[in-house]
């Protein structure tokens, strides 16, 4: 017996939703059979993953936490995937948006005001936006694989961040330890619900989203981005530059990785560390996809991903599940979200083999 | 199970009246301690986090799993990962909750300031809150040590030191162990490479290469596990020493000894102080002399007089009598940096940011 | 610098550069075939585990790579259902596929952790392994040689025999080759499985020949500069070796310098760290100035394949 796939002439709408919600249960229940085969409570660990912290209003603040920054990021390279550019270094651009609003950090101080936060994230995106220049412009110009160049830079923006933190950048008051000073009052986000730990950053992932959402939707941008993904060909001929929409949706891409790295250093970590790099741009490329490059899916991707990472944690501290099983745990789901993807935009159709 | 005798009285009795300004709720007694450990690794890494996790197994050998029961989580990275996990743990109602990396402080003093009732531990810390105590260890102390050895016995007079990042505990460690080494052999010199990740075995297996064909015969380690040692006895060197552990399974023979760091003093300190309703803010910085820094087994191969002059600045850190950091101390530029008959005192330790004379980096 | 401290540097850049070969022309031979496989990283992880828990268990390190090729080349199978069979993004599955790896190779190496083996070295008689000159051709893994055989083996396949035109043409218009009559996925499933079992292979040079223990996260990112090399190589397999060489010479370079002390320290090592990937860049800059990019890189490159 063979299958075959028949491109659908229309997305499924029905299995848009469908199959994100089939393969997180699908997880679940092979999730809990792998687990006891392994010889760990599968069941509990299931629970712990997944529910807890849905249930337990007391994660939901981490949830917001930890996705703010993947549904920013997601939001910007689904845009690029949309128009068939490749960024899959978010991760350094994220880094070194990070950098830049810290730069501007330590040389304002000493000054206090509503207007240092703003500058901080102008900063950021365009500290995101200078590290994807390099490949726009190999890019257009060139025709340089952007998928190698990005990814390429993210090292180096690694190596950038060791640079600065082991050497101009450390704080003369961390008894010699590598990570700048705090930031002041002014350059940390204010906290947007009391008593929990949710920054600016949560509601502004929203707005991005929401945002996203509107320009891709309604706007010549936004149709041109979708045309020169899916119709090179009609693209051109209706006047569309596919220089032009790479650089911009690059661009997009770049300034929002920045930015999130900017609210993750003016929010959560207060200050640059070299754990500053915690896989969060690499994390936003599975979340674009899992969000099937649609904004509003990607902040409920980003949401599911965060899930995991706080359930995961959960089921470390209740029931001992090792750290290991929970990446397993998490690739697991990503395999079977990316399968369900065949059933969106193909119809499969069982043949006998022919002989 | 609660044990109400008199004894136990008197000894909160005590801690009454040592801190009459603690809340009431300091002087609660528990049967029982929930406790959790934060680890940056795994327990198997034969290093850092296997001392941690070593040191709470021992604590509860020592106090009882009736008393005390634990939790662990691993690979918890620095930043804001860790302040979700710090949290969890203790909305968990864990009672004390000890984080062993540097990169947790900033998590770990914000959820100290969230739950004033449960108690936070931080290990090689350097701030302090109510519910909030640092401890640390005097690794350096038993570099000295390792250093004597390396002055001794090397053939060459060129030992190397591995690390990961100049922090200043990597940077201690590397004087301390030149320091001794030179006062067995004027000569030595101590090369150190570092390897510039937090973990990354294959480029320290390198690194020991690169030194061991430069001239090295003795290494030394700032790294977790056994790496470099394990190149140390594929060269067939004159050795190098365990980190943290006792590595000797890994090198047979090139295994001179090693620094194996022991946390289940302070581990059954702390549990118990809580147990007894008299835990309190602190800091804690022990070395050999209180059992934390502790000397493995030496090789077979050490000769005699090695052993004897190890064991003598051993035993001279714990009454006193040698310091690892005793003046005249000349750093490698030539600079004066200690006086005769000064020493680096605890204070002046993190803020040294050079090496000493004879010492490459 | 004196001959026998070339000589030391030699051996220990080749034997760096080891796994980074093996790696990178498995992944060379996929993306030829058009397929973007971005889990070299947990491929690697999973081959280094099993190459170190069959070696460990049987104490033969021939049984050991030979299981570790068998466990690439399997989990590779998980990415080739999904981006071949399911025609899923190539770009996120290969993702997946490394945190899949991570995540099972830590689990599957906790026994594992703490035991030392043998280091798998030169075969060859203490007069050549150990000869002040000679041993710069004799002092190696048996591995070491087993990659230069396959750097000619992939050489030759791609360029002279009849399959590996299919596989190139498969990689530059699947389309055509479809219509001819060539199966396009069941290459490129060939292709990945051959890609995991190299990465395979390569992750087994860690515990065999570099650093012989198994620890969590023991190939250190590696699999990345790999990816990086195929293109640094241009997709050419007799480049991919001179490139090899070359990253694992800056690496070592790195750390010789370091212990010579002196004059080369004043390059920062962030420098030196950077220097591969910048160096990939700019190769890539030139190949897109002295040709058009197709003569490169396979045309169809990460994108999927419906048969109509």
């Amino acid at each position: 017996m063979q299958f075959r796939l028949e491109k659908k002439l229309q997305p499924s709408k029905k299995m848009l939703f469908a199959t994100p919600v089939l393969a997180v249960f699908l997880t679940m229940i092979l999730g809990a059979m792998v687990f006891t085969t392994l010889g760990f409570d599968g069941l509990s660990a299931v629970r712990e993953i997944f529910l807890t912290p849905i249930i337990n209003s007391l994660k939901w603040q981490d949830l917001a936490v930890k996705a703010a920054p993947l549904i920013i990021i997601g939001v910007g390279l689904s845009i690029g995937y949309r128009a068939n550019v490749w960024n899959i270094g978010a991760e350094g651009q994220y880094i070194v948006g990070g950098l830049a609003a810290t730069g501007v950090a330590l040389l304002t101080h000493d000054l206090s005001g509503w207007w240092l936060l703003p500058l901080m994230g102008i900063a950021g995106a365009l500290g995101g936006m200078a590290w994807v220049f390099v490949p726009a412009f190999l890019r257009t110009k060139l025709k340089v694989n952007e998928i190698l160049t990005t990814l390429m830079l993210t090292y180096v923006a690694v190596q950038l961040l060791n640079f600065l933190i082991f050497g101009p950048w450390k704080s003369p008051t961390s008894y010699g330890q590598p990570q700048t000073v705090l930031f002041n009052s002014d350059q940390i986000l204010p906290y947007i619900i009391p008593g929990t730990i949710v920054q600016a950053g949560a509601p502004i992932a929203v707005l991005i989203a929401i945002l996203a959402w509107i320009i891709m939707s309604r706007s010549v941008f936004g149709f041109q981005v979708k045309t020169v993904g899916s119709a090179p060909n009609a693209a051109r001929y209706g006047g569309f530059s596919e220089n032009k929409t790479i650089w911009l949706t690059l661009l997009i891409g770049g300034a929002l990785a920045g930015f999130a790295g900017m609210l993750e250093v003016a929010g959560p970590f207060n200050r640059m560390v070299p754990q500053f790099p915690s896989g969060y741009g690499f994390t936003a490329i599975i979340v674009a996809f899992l969000g099937r490059l649609h904004p509003i899916g990607v902040l409920f991707a980003g949401i599911v991903l965060a899930i995991t990472f706080v359930g995961g944690e959960v089921a470390q501290t209740t029931i001992g599940l090792p750290n290991a099983a929970v990446g397993l745990f998490q690739a697991m789901m990503l395999f079977l979200l990316l399968a369900g993807d065949v059933l969106v935009r193909y119809n499969i159709k069982i043949v006998r083999a022919k002989r | 199970m609660t044990n109400f005798n008199r004894r136990n009285v008197l000894k909160i009795g005590g801690a009454a009246a040592m801190l009459p300004l603690i809340g009431t709720k300091a002087f609660a007694k528990k049967d029982k301690v929930k406790a959790a450990f934060v680890l940056i690794g795994t327990p198997d890494d034969n290093g850092w986090n296997y001392g941690h996790d070593l040191g709470r197994q021992e604590m509860i050998a020592a106090l009882g799993a009736d008393r005390v029961e634990t939790t662990v989580v691993t690979n918890v990275a620095e930043g804001p990962d860790s302040e979700r996990v710090f949290r969890e743990l203790a909305q968990q109602g864990h009672d004390i909750i000890f984080g062993t990396s540097f990169g947790y402080g900033d998590s770990m003093l914000k959820v100290a300031g969230q739950f004033p009732d449960v108690k936070f531990e931080w290990a090689t810390g350097y701030k302090t809150a109510p519910n909030l105590s640092i401890y640390n260890a005097r690794f350096h102390e038993g570099r000295s040590v390792l250093g004597t050895i390396s002055g001794m016995m090397s053939e060459t007079g060129i030992g190397a030191y591995i690390g990961s990042f100049p922090i200043p505990e990597v940077v201690m460690g590397i004087n301390a162990f030149h320091l001794a080494a030179r006062k067995a052999n004027p000569d030595f010199i101590t090369k150190v490479v570092y390897v510039d990740s937090w973990f990354d075995p294959a480029k320290e297996a390198d690194a020991a290469r690169a030194l061991i064909d430069q001239g090295v015969d003795i290494i030394t380690q700032h790294t977790d596990g056994p790496a470099a040692l394990q190149v140390a006895e594929e060269r067939g060197i004159i050795g190098g020493f365990g980190q943290g552990a006792d590595m000797s399974a890994f090198a047979p023979k090139a295994h001179l000894t090693s620094i194996i760091d022991i946390w289940s003093p302070y581990y059954i300190k702390a549990v118990k102080s809580l147990l007894d309703g008299n835990w309190k803010e602190g800091s804690s910085w022990e070395g050999i002399a209180g059992g934390e820094v502790v000397i493995g087994p030496y090789n077979e191969k050490v000769p005699a007089d090695v052993v004897a002059a190890a064991e003598a600045v051993r035993l001279g850190i714990i009454d006193g009598s040698y310091h690892p950091f005793a003046g005249p101390i000349t750093d490698n530029k030539g600079e004066l940096r200690v006086e005769a008959g000064d020493i680096i005192d605890d204070g002046e330790f993190w803020a040294v940011d050079w090496y000493a004379e004879g010492v490459e980096a | 610098m004196n001959v026998d401290l070339t000589i030391a540097i030699i051996i220990t850049m080749v034997g760096a550069s080891t796994p980074l070969l093996f790696a990178a022309l498995g992944e060379l031979v996929v993306e030829k075939s058009g397929v973007l496989n971005l889990g070299v990283e947990g491929m690697m992880l999973t081959g280094a585990v099993v190459g170190f828990a069959v070696t460990y268990t049987s104490g033969n390190p021939w049984l050991g790579i030979g299981a570790a090729a068998i466990a690439g080349a399997s989990v590779s199978m998980i990415f080739a259902f999904l981006t071949l069979s399911l025609s899923a993004n190539q770009v996120a599955t290969g993702l997946a596929l490394t945190i899949f790896g991570a995540g099972f190779s830590a689990l599957f190496g906790k026994p594992f952790t703490g035991k030392p083996i043998d280091i798998f070295g030169s075969v060859f008689p203490p007069a050549l392994s150990e000869h002040p000159y000679l041993r710069v051709f004799f002092d190696y893994s048996p591995l070491v040689y087993f990659s230069l055989f396959m750097v000619f083996a992939i050489w030759w396949f791609l360029q002279k025999t009849r399959a590996g035109l299919i596989l190139r043409a498969v990689g530059e218009n699947d389309h055509s080759a479809h219509s001819i009559g060539y199966s396009v996925l069941g290459v490129r499933y060939g292709a990945i499985a051959f890609g995991g079992a190299m990465a395979g292979i390569g992750g087994s040079c860690f515990p065999l020949i570099l650093t012989p223990q198994w620890v969590e996260g023991l190939t250190g990112g590696r699999g990345w500069i790999a990816l990086a090399l195929v293109v640094f190589a241009a997709w050419r397999p007799g480049r991919l070796l001179a490139g090899a060489y070359l990253f694992g010479l800056i690496a070592t370079m790195e750390l010789y310098a370091k212990a010579a002390g002196g004059a080369f320290r004043i390059i920062p090592s962030e420098l030196w760290a950077s220097l591969p990937y910048l160096a990939t860049i700019i190769v890539l800059v030139l190949i897109s100035l002295r040709h058009k990019i197709s003569s490169s890189a396979p045309a169809c490159l990460g994108k999927p394949f419906i048969p109509n």
